[in-house]
C-alpha cells in the first residue's frame, strides 16, 4: 500500500483547528468548575439523619487517628483514649455498633440532595462537552483521512479509526477525524492544562476523569457514599484493631534515634 | 526541583511534604512523557521503536531523579519502587497522544 499524500489544507484547516478547540473547550470547563464552586454556598445541615451521619464519620475518623498516631501519647493517656472508645460498656465504639444496619434505598435517599445535585451538575457539564464536541467534529470533519497512526493495528480497529471512510482496503493505519478526537479526549489534555496552570485545577481534574471513565465502564458513578449498608460491622472492625494496637510512647526512644541522626549527620 | 526531606520512621513521614515531592514526581513525569512522544514523532519511529522510547525516557528520568537526591530514596519517598518505575502506565496514553499528533505533523501532513 503506497503512501497516502494528505493536503496542507487539511492540516490548517482540520488537524490543528481539532486540537485548539478542544484544548480551549477543556480550559473552559476548568474555569466553569471554579466559577461554580465559587458560588457555591454551605450546606447547612438539616435533617437528624444527617446529623447522625456526621455523627459516625466523626466517630470512625477519631478512631482512625488513634490508631494510627498512638506513639505520639503516653501510656495512661492512650489507655483511657482506647478505653473511652472501646469500653465493654459505656464505649462509644461498642454503642455504635449496636445499630440496625440501614437497608441501601433508605440511605440513599437521605443523602442530601445539595451531594447529588453538585454530582449530577458536574457529570453534565462533562458529559454535554464530549457530546458536544463528537457532533461537531463528525458533522464538519467527516469523509476524510486525516492522518496516520504510527502503529500498525488489526482490521478490528477499522469500524472505529476509519468512521465515514468507506474505502476498503485502506490501511487501518490512516485514521479519520473523529480518531484524533477520541485519542485527545483518552489522551488526557488534563494533564497538559495542569502543567501549564499550576496546581489550583488539581481536584476538579481527578474527579471529572475518573467520574468520565467510570461512566465509560458502564459502573455508577459513588463518589462518597462510604459503606453506607452496615455501620455496625465497621465500627467492630475498627474496635477489633483499635485493641489489637501494640502502644509504645515514641518518646522512650527518642534518645536512640537522636543517636542515629547524629551519628548519620556526622558521617557525611 | 525543590524537594523537602521526609524522615521515614513508623511516625515520622511528613505526609504534606510526602504529597508535595510526588506532586512533583507526578509532574516530572508528565515533561517526561511530553518530551518522548515528541521525539518518536519528529524522528518518524514506528510501532514498538516507539514505545521503546518511552521506556528509554522514563528510566532516564527516574536516573535523573536518583541522581538528584544522591541515591537516598528512603528520604523523600516510601519506597523505591514507588519513586523510581510505579507510575510508568498513567502516562502512557499521553505519550501515545504527543506521538501521533506529531508524527501527523512533521511527516505526514
Amino acid at each position: 500500500m503506497s503512501d497516502i499524500l494528505i493536503d496542507d489544507r487539511i492540516r490548517d484547516w482540520v488537524f490543528l483547528p481539532i486540537i485548539i478547540v478542544m484544548f480551549m473547550i477543556q480550559m473552559f470547563r476548568g474555569l466553569l468548575t471554579k466559577y461554580m464552586d465559587n458560588k457555591k454556598t454551605t450546606q447547612k445541615v438539616t435533617s437528624k439523619a444527617q446529623v447522625a451521619e456526621m455523627i459516625d464519620k466523626n466517630i470512625t475518623q477519631q478512631s482512625q487517628r488513634l490508631a494510627r498516631l498512638h506513639g505520639l501519647l503516653p501510656d495512661h493517656s492512650f489507655k483511657m483514649k482506647r478505653a473511652h472508645l472501646c469500653d465493654n460498656k459505656s464505649g462509644i465504639l461498642t454503642k455504635a455498633s449496636e445499630k440496625p444496619a440501614k437497608d441501601p434505598m433508605q440511605s440513599m435517599s437521605m443523602m442530601n440532595p445539595a451531594a447529588m445535585a453538585d454530582m449530577l451538575k458536574q457529570n453534565l457539564s462533562g458529559i454535554v462537552f464530549m457530546a458536544l464536541q463528537y457532533q461537531w467534529v463528525s458533522y464538519f470533519f467527516s469523509g476524510f483521512v486525516i492522518g496516520k497512526v504510527p502503529f500498525p493495528l488489526t482490521q478490528k480497529f477499522r469500524s472505529m479509526l476509519q468512521r465515514g471512510v468507506d474505502v476498503q482496503n485502506l490501511d487501518v493505519r490512516y485514521i479519520s477525524s473523529i480518531s484524533i478526537y477520541f485519542v485527545l479526549l483518552f489522551g488526557g489534555l488534563q494533564k497538559i492544562q495542569q502543567l501549564m496552570f499550576g496546581d489550583d485545577t488539581d481536584e476538579f481534574v481527578d474527579d471529572t476523569q475518573m467520574q468520565m471513565q467510570m461512566q465509560m465502564m458502564g459502573m455508577p458513578t459513588m463518589p462518597s457514599f462510604g459503606q453506607q449498608n452496615d455501620p455496625g460491622k465497621l465500627f467492630i472492625a475498627e474496635r477489633t484493631r483499635l485493641e489489637g494496637v501494640k502502644h509504645t510512647f515514641e518518646l522512650n526512644k527518642s534518645q536512640d534515634k537522636a543517636i542515629k541522626s547524629l551519628k548519620r549527620f556526622l558521617n557525611q | 526541583m525543590e524537594e523537602p526531606k521526609v524522615e521515614l520512621d513508623d511516625l515520622e513521614v511528613n505526609q504534606e511534604r510526602l504529597k508535595q515531592n510526588t506532586n512533583q514526581l507526578k509532574n516530572l513525569r508528565v515533561y517526561g512523557s511530553l518530551n518522548a512522544g515528541m521525539i518518536a514523532g519528529i524522528l518518524g519511529m514506528d510501532g514498538w521503536i516507539g514505545m521503546g522510547i518511552y521506556v528509554v525516557i522514563f528510566l532516564i528520568v527516574s536516573a535523573c531523579l536518583a541522581i538528584k537526591m544522591n541515591f537516598r530514596v528512603k528520604e523523600y519517598f516510601k519506597s523505591s519502587y514507588d519513586a523510581y518505575y510505579s507510575g510508568i502506565g498513567t502516562d502512557l496514553l499521553l505519550f501515545l497522544m504527543i506521538w501521533v499528533i506529531f508524527h501527523n505533523l512533521v511527516n505526514i501532513l
